[in-house]
């Protein structure tokens, strides 16, 4: 049930990597001085990357002054925000914008006007077709009925009531010869039955303009029946005038409409673009302006800022870790070549020799310890290990726990003390939270002094379970307190005590990967209290159920 | 942009007015005569009434009248399309009595 990870903060593996909390922060260990270790132990004549040597020439220096060193602001990679506007117009999105919104009216507008159209002046052609059919209907009866004199008779009969004055007919025999109706003669572009012809005829010496049909009767007759529709025909021009002055007008709002699409599409992403086109010149702190319509655009643009300031604090975190590798390596590293060296010019003996190489062995085990804690921080961190969460019970872990530490505490004159419910269930992997706790158990008893008292609660509430490791150790400053849980970072009061800073750095990544938190304040009785907060079942694995499905994730 | 913006615009409403033309066949340069505007029709419209009068068994109603006379009279003095208008009218009216009894 021991916990792995490099030893971190166990009795088990007391390589000091996992298990400084923080409150011992400070400069290394002194580096034994030896005649010949001042040159490769010592590269930097400031004594520390961190002693602010920096200057904007050298990559580190640069990335402080805000400017990435990988992509400096060159002629060839800096773009103009005005460029993006001289971009080919069929490549330009506002263009697309523009004509979208053109061809969207347009489609719209059309629409409306078939249909306008076809409820009116179509619906006049309707009548038209339907009252020669009606017609026809009718006098096919007649015919059948009483041949030729009756359909002539009907004919006449139609006509002289035809109180519209609208009706043409015209029956003719074989040879065209006409037997009834209103025509004169047959009409010569009336070549065949069935189509609708378009017919100029003279009323009272008037042009006028009338639809007609024909039909083929039995023995050579032909019937042509039709309907003036000049009121209609003026009506229809009326209509088209409309509908063309409608068009104009609509190319006219459909153009100023498009630029004015384009004007603010282009507008809204200035702001954006002439942001990333700073940022890409190196100007880390730039922001997209927020406009406070709290529209689309300002909540792209919070985005934008939120993922800028998180790509800000991870570049001075992975600045902050690199300085901090460099700085605590250099110590370990400078102590286990000066043991060499030493012994080198110095033994007398193959024990001696023997002796400052396990020395040196165990310095540079502590180095590998360090980087081994790094990867399995950042192996917590990128949540891999979020698939093999179950529901478990915490008590029996941390009644484990207890046990082990209670010896070490033991031998040490510091009493354990446990405040432990029967059940503590929540969400998650066991054997990280127990390599939590373990750390935070380490610290407490690293840091009490002798017949000082630990404490190990924990509570199961409302929003989850609570887990206290409380000690009477010299605590950590209000001040630090927020960045405890950096890496490596040690208080002045650790300064003496083994540890690399890495142990609440695990703590609080085994939090966040749980859904929970860490919480470090001062201990009412002296010392630190750490809470380590986990959440219940339900809540555990719906967040996790969020972040596994998360994209982002 | 804009022209083709305008393009896309005439174009839309272009499909849209083709698809309403009338369906007929051109017409022709010389227009046919309609002879049911004619004083001809108008004496045979009032030999019709005068013939469906003639033949009723009661006398025709006071509209019937005043219609025929009208009719006659906008005939005589070319006003060919009013008579010829009223004497249909008294016409249906004629029949739709002759119906009715």
């Amino acid at each position: 049930m021991l916990p792995t990870g490099g030893g971190h903060g166990l009795p088990s593996a007391p390589d000091g990597v996992g298990s400084g909390d923080g409150r011992g922060r400070g400069e290394p260990p002194p580096v034994p001085e030896t005649p010949g270790s001042a040159g490769p132990a010592t590269p930097d004549p400031a004594g520390s990357p961190l002693a602010g040597s920096q200057s904007a020439d050298s990559p580190l220096g640069a990335e402080q002054a805000g400017i990435d060193p990988e992509f400096p602001p060159a002629a060839g990679r800096h773009q103009d925000p005005d460029q993006a506007h001289r971009l080919p117009m069929f490549r330009s999105a506002g263009f697309r914008f523009a004509a979208i919104y053109a061809v969207l009216l347009a489609v719209s507008a059309g629409s409306i006007g078939y249909y306008v159209w076809w409820a009116t002046a179509g619906l006049l052609d309707r009548q038209v077709e339907a009252a020669i059919g009606t017609d026809w209907q009718g006098l096919a009866e007649r015919w059948a009925e009483r041949d030729v004199p009756g359909l002539v008779q009907t004919i006449d009969d139609r006509l002289m009531q035809n109180v519209d004055d609208d009706a043409i007919y015209l029956l003719v025999g074989p040879g065209l010869h006409p037997l009834a109706g209103n025509l004169e003669r047959w009409p010569i572009t009336v070549q065949a039955s069935g189509p609708l012809y378009e017919l100029d005829v003279s009323r009272a010496g008037i042009r006028s303009l009338a639809m007609v049909r024909s039909y083929d009767l039995p023995g050579g007759y032909h019937l042509l029946i039709g309907r003036d529709v000049q009121v209609r025909a003026q009506l229809r021009r009326l209509l088209t005038d409309a509908m063309l002055w409608a068009l104009v007008i609509l190319v006219a709002l459909a153009t100023v409409g498009a630029l004015v699409v384009r004007s603010l599409f282009r507008r809204a992403i200035a702001n954006v673009s002439a942001t990333a086109t700073a940022i890409a010149a190196g100007d880390l702190g730039q922001r997209v302006e927020i406009s406070g319509r709290g529209d689309e655009f300002d909540q792209l643009a919070e985005v934008i800022n939120d993922m800028l300031d998180r790509i800000g604090r991870l570049m001075d975190g992975v600045r902050q870790v690199s300085n901090a590798i460099a700085h605590d390596l250099r110590t370990p590293i400078t102590r286990a070549r000066t043991r060499l060296e030493d012994a080198a010019l110095h033994a007398e003996t193959t024990d001696d020799l023997r002796a400052a190489i396990e020395r040196a062995t165990q310095d540079l085990d502590g180095i590998v310890a360090v980087f081994q804690a790094l990867l399995r921080i950042a192996e917590i961190e990128a949540g891999s290990r979020r698939a093999a969460f179950t529901r478990i019970d915490v008590a029996p872990l941390l009644a484990d726990l207890a046990e082990l530490y209670g010896a070490v505490a033991e031998e040490k004159g510091i009493a354990l003390e446990t405040d432990l419910p029967g059940a503590l269930p929540t969400f998650g992997d066991s054997t990280l939270i127990q390599q939590a706790v373990a750390n935070l158990l380490d610290n407490a008893v690293k840091f009490s002094p002798a017949a000082g008292t630990v404490r190990l609660g924990a509570a199961l509430g409302p929003t989850g379970v609570a887990i206290r490791v409380a000690d009477q150790g010299p605590g950590i400053p209000a001040g630090d307190l927020d960045r405890a849980t950096q890496r490596f970072f040690r208080g002045e009061a650790a300064r003496h005590t083994p540890g690399s800073g890495l142990g609440l750095t695990l703590v609080q990544a085994v939090a966040h990967l749980h859904g929970g938190s860490l919480r470090l304040e001062a201990n009412p009785g002296g010392g630190l209290m750490a809470v380590l907060s986990l959440p219940l079942p339900e809540d555990g694995e719906q967040s996790n159920r969020d972040v596994t499905r998360s994209p982002l994730a | 942009m804009a022209v083709t913006a305008s393009t896309s615009v005439l174009a839309g409403l272009a499909c849209c007015l083709a698809l309403t033309v009338p369906f007929g066949v051109p017409a022709q340069d010389a227009p046919e005569r309609v002879t049911s505007d004619t004083p001809e029709f108008c004496l045979h419209l009032l030999d019709q009434v005068s013939s469906i009068v003639r033949d009723a068994t009661a006398p025709p109603s006071a509209e019937v009248t005043n219609l025929s006379a009208e009719g006659q009279k906008m005939c005589a003095h070319g006003q060919t399309k009013g008579g010829i208008m009223r004497l249909r009218r008294a016409l249906v009216l004629l029949r739709s009595q002759d119906a009715g009894r």
